[in-house]
């Protein structure tokens, strides 16, 4: 039964009104700016009424960007991939090496155990220009300077204490008496973390998985020391549009469009794990 | 007949004939563009291979490190033309501005041979020369076996070939006998008032002659225009905003960052005059610049001035010609001024920025390179790119006089040469050479904004941040 007098569910969705409002603003004004042209966004005043035009969608596809200067070459497509393919790939070089390592370091003891997770971890704390220059000579040496390989082998720096950590957390919070009981029932370790350890660790995994996935898409720094300009990511292409010749803000904010679908997508799609995954493992009984 | 088109080329690259003659001549022997854009190529390509072996380093294989920016642009429309000449093939990494010296920075520490060449600012080389991580190229310059001699470096303005030019030492005079030549002017600006035609005409005043009249002329169009600002100049935390019109100011008045005794450095901005122009400065900021003034950068400047937000600007005098254009709202109603703030003076003392090109010492092929670099700045190339890209400002005295250049920009920028030509026999580097440049120019500009604010006195403030300087010049071992 629904005791909610109608003043107060008026004002309840008042003031969800006022929030959604307060934070959704800048998300739909970037998306009103990209279907501008330059001249229109930089009215004075703004105004929501304009003609819509998609040249800065058409612009970013085609590759062809117009400015004070002439025409300009974007690659910005080309970025893009370079996101999606060194984010995804991280992730799931990083699932595939840090989930059963977190078991491990979850289920068994083992001399030095705790010391390698610690090392893993910090490799979080250091900062990343401190780490690749020094990188980038070994690098040279090796011959993965400017390879997707290398970049999604230094990507790990991000991804794997990340989903090591976080996973272990949630491995530690399931009762082992499960494990045993498959264990009695003749199945080696192995079938065990598969058939048992994964499907009820699953919440965990994917939601760090995307925080990891995250992580990676926004980095910034990686590609741009270690790589030539046709290897980097969304994070450096989308500053080609800040020119000597002016900013092409429509482009900006279309391109904010395009790089925020990939994770968008993930997150609508992971978000009940999401939530689940992280709270869970906070919490130990 | 073929001998005849080649002959009316060759007079068009040497600079005797206009575009339009060309076109007129060409069309009467039924020329199509693409045959007449190869004719020219070619002609770049002979006019430049006369006496000097070209084909040396055929087959080697160049890498580039370059800015986003219609230089580089323009570099790229005509690489074919050094392709074809040398024989050597050039590939190039393009980084937007906001992470290119980053880049530049991260490839040159790791003594990465990658790169063979690449774009800079002339204060960047204050770091990188001493550092051991770009030649001197007096080495090539002067050497006739690798120079082409029509390559007529004198011919590049001397404030330009100057200021690209240091002999390493904390305070030492830029372009002095000694002196190492870090790197090849390619491209430069120098600063003047870009202002608003329209805005000006319906105010009924003309381009401020020098700062008191700024300071007046800027209230008085904030005041009457009702909505845009008066003058739009830098003024976020960062060296680069004293570069530009701020500097140029200063500098107009005999003014000096630092003095120079027994090659130690102590800082000199709390003179009498210094303080003085600050006053005014910071006033014109305060009564007639753009509110939110601590975070205006290049774009912020430019973009206002595009969009009709502000009247005029003292800053670079490309950024008020690429706003003149594109997609900009006042794009054909700006025009330009020369600027000497100081009544007394004979003329603007504009302090400059030069995109320049400069060596790798990690790089393998340094003679190929420098093939590749004195094309880059010949002036074969930097008449290609006046005449036909934006490769303004161009860098050598020659191309300032070429007609066809002059008159293109003469239609559609009023005022453009005539602020150029006032100008750059003062145009040079104002600032005194020394390895803490970024660092106390940094602190300058933080200075300037807590004036503007006011937090502090002018006169106190410029008195304290001397002795921190002084104090930061000594634990450096420069004071």
């Amino acid at each position: 039964m629904d005791h909610t007098s109608p003043l107060e569910k008026l004002i309840r969705a008042a003031l969800l009104a006022i929030v959604i409002i307060f934070f959704m603003f800048p998300i739909a004004w970037i998306v009103l700016m990209s279907f501008q042209t330059n001249e229109s966004i930089l009215r004075i005043p703004p105004s929501l009424i304009f003609t819509p035009t998609i040249e800065n969608y058409v612009a970013l596809i085609t590759g062809e960007m117009r400015t004070a200067a002439g025409s300009l070459k974007l690659d910005f497509m080309r970025n893009l991939w370079n996101s999606v393919l060194l984010s995804s790939a991280s992730v799931a070089v990083s699932l595939l090496l840090g989930v059963p390592a977190a078991y491990a370091f979850a289920r068994f003891k083992f001399r030095l155990g705790e010391d390698i997770a610690f090392t893993l971890l910090s490799f979080r704390f250091a900062p990343p220009l401190l780490v690749l220059l020094p990188l980038s000579l070994y690098f040279k040496t090796l011959g993965l300077t400017n390879t997707y390989i290398g970049l999604i082998w230094v990507y790990q720096l991000i991804c794997l204490p990340l989903i090591l950590w976080i996973v272990r957390g949630y491995f530690e919070d399931l009762s082992p008496d499960i494990e045993h009981a498959h264990r009695i029932a003749g199945y080696n370790w192995f079938q065990t973390f598969w058939k048992i350890a994964i499907p009820l660790a699953l919440p965990g995994i994917a939601a760090a998985g995307l925080l990891a996935f995250i992580f990676a898409w926004n980095n910034f720094v990686f590609a741009l020391v270690l790589a030539s300009a046709d290897k980097q990511p969304v994070t450096v292409g989308a500053l080609a549009f800040v020119t000597a010749s002016g900013i092409q803000y429509g482009q900006i904010a279309a391109a904010i469009i395009f790089s925020i679908i990939p994770t968008f997508v993930l997150a609508m799609f992971a978000q009940r794990y999401l939530v689940e995954g992280l709270s869970l493992g906070a919490v130990k009984g | 007949m073929y001998d005849k088109e080649k002959g009316l080329f060759e007079a068009f690259v040497a600079g005797k004939m206009s575009r339009r003659e060309l076109l007129r001549a060409t069309g009467k022997l039924g020329l199509s563009a693409s045959a007449a854009g190869m004719l020219i190529s070619s002609a770049q390509t002979k006019a430049m291979a006369a006496d000097f072996d070209w084909m040396k380093y055929k087959g080697t294989k160049l890498k580039l490190l370059l800015n986003k920016h219609p230089y580089a642009d323009a570099m790229i429309a005509n690489i074919e033309t050094f392709k074809s000449m040398t024989g050597i093939d050039v590939a190039w990494d393009i980084f937007p501005e906001d992470v290119y010296f980053d880049k530049v920075t991260a490839a040159l520490s790791s003594g990465s041979g990658e790169y063979d060449a690449f774009m800079t600012g002339a204060y960047m080389t204050w770091t990188y020369g001493p550092a051991g991580w770009i030649d001197d190229l007096n080495e090539y310059i002067k050497d006739p076996a690798k120079t082409n001699p029509t390559y007529n470096w004198e011919d590049v303005l001397p404030g330009l070939r100057a200021s690209t030019s240091w002999n390493g030492v904390p305070g030492g005079e830029l372009g002095s006998a000694d002196a190492k030549q870090w790197c090849t002017p390619w491209g430069y600006e120098l600063n003047n008032i870009s202002y608003n035609k329209v805005m000006f005409d319906k105010v009924g005043v003309q381009p401020p002659k020098n700062i008191d009249e700024m300071v007046a002329t800027a209230a008085k169009l904030t005041k009457d225009l009702g909505g845009p600002y008066g003058i739009g100049v830098r003024g976020s935390r960062s060296w680069a905003s004293i570069h530009p019109g701020f500097l140029s100011g200063y500098a107009n008045f005999g003014e000096k960052d630092f003095s120079v005794t027994d090659g130690k450095l102590k800082a000199a901005m709390n003179s009498a005059g210094s303080k003085d122009f600050h006053k005014k400065w910071v006033q014109m900021i305060q009564e007639s610049g753009p509110k939110d003034w601590a975070n205006y950068t290049w774009y912020q400047v430019g973009t206002d001035l595009g969009a009709g937000a502000s009247a005029m600007i003292f800053d670079a005098d490309i950024l008020g010609y690429f706003m003149n254009g594109g997609d900009n709202k006042e794009k054909g109603n700006l025009g330009y001024a020369p600027f000497a703030a100081n009544p007394a003076a004979a003329a603007p003392t504009p302090n400059v920025w030069i995109w320049s090109l400069a060596m790798a010492s990690a790089g393998k092929q340094k003679d190929a390179t420098w093939y590749f670099l004195q094309w880059a700045t010949s002036v074969e190339h930097d008449l290609f790119g006046a005449r036909k890209m934006d490769f303004v400002n161009p860098v050598r005295a020659s191309v300032w006089k070429d007609e066809e250049f002059r008159a293109r920009i003469d239609k559609s920028y009023t005022g453009y040469l005539h602020q150029h030509d006032v100008s750059a026999p003062g145009a040079k580097i104002y600032f005194t050479a020394q390895p803490l440049f970024f660092d106390l120019t940094t602190l300058w500009s933080e200075n300037l904004q807590k004036m503007v604010a006011k937090e502090i006195p002018v006169d106190e403030g410029l008195d304290k941040m001397a002795a921190e300087m002084d104090q930061k010049l000594v634990e450096a071992g420069l004071g």
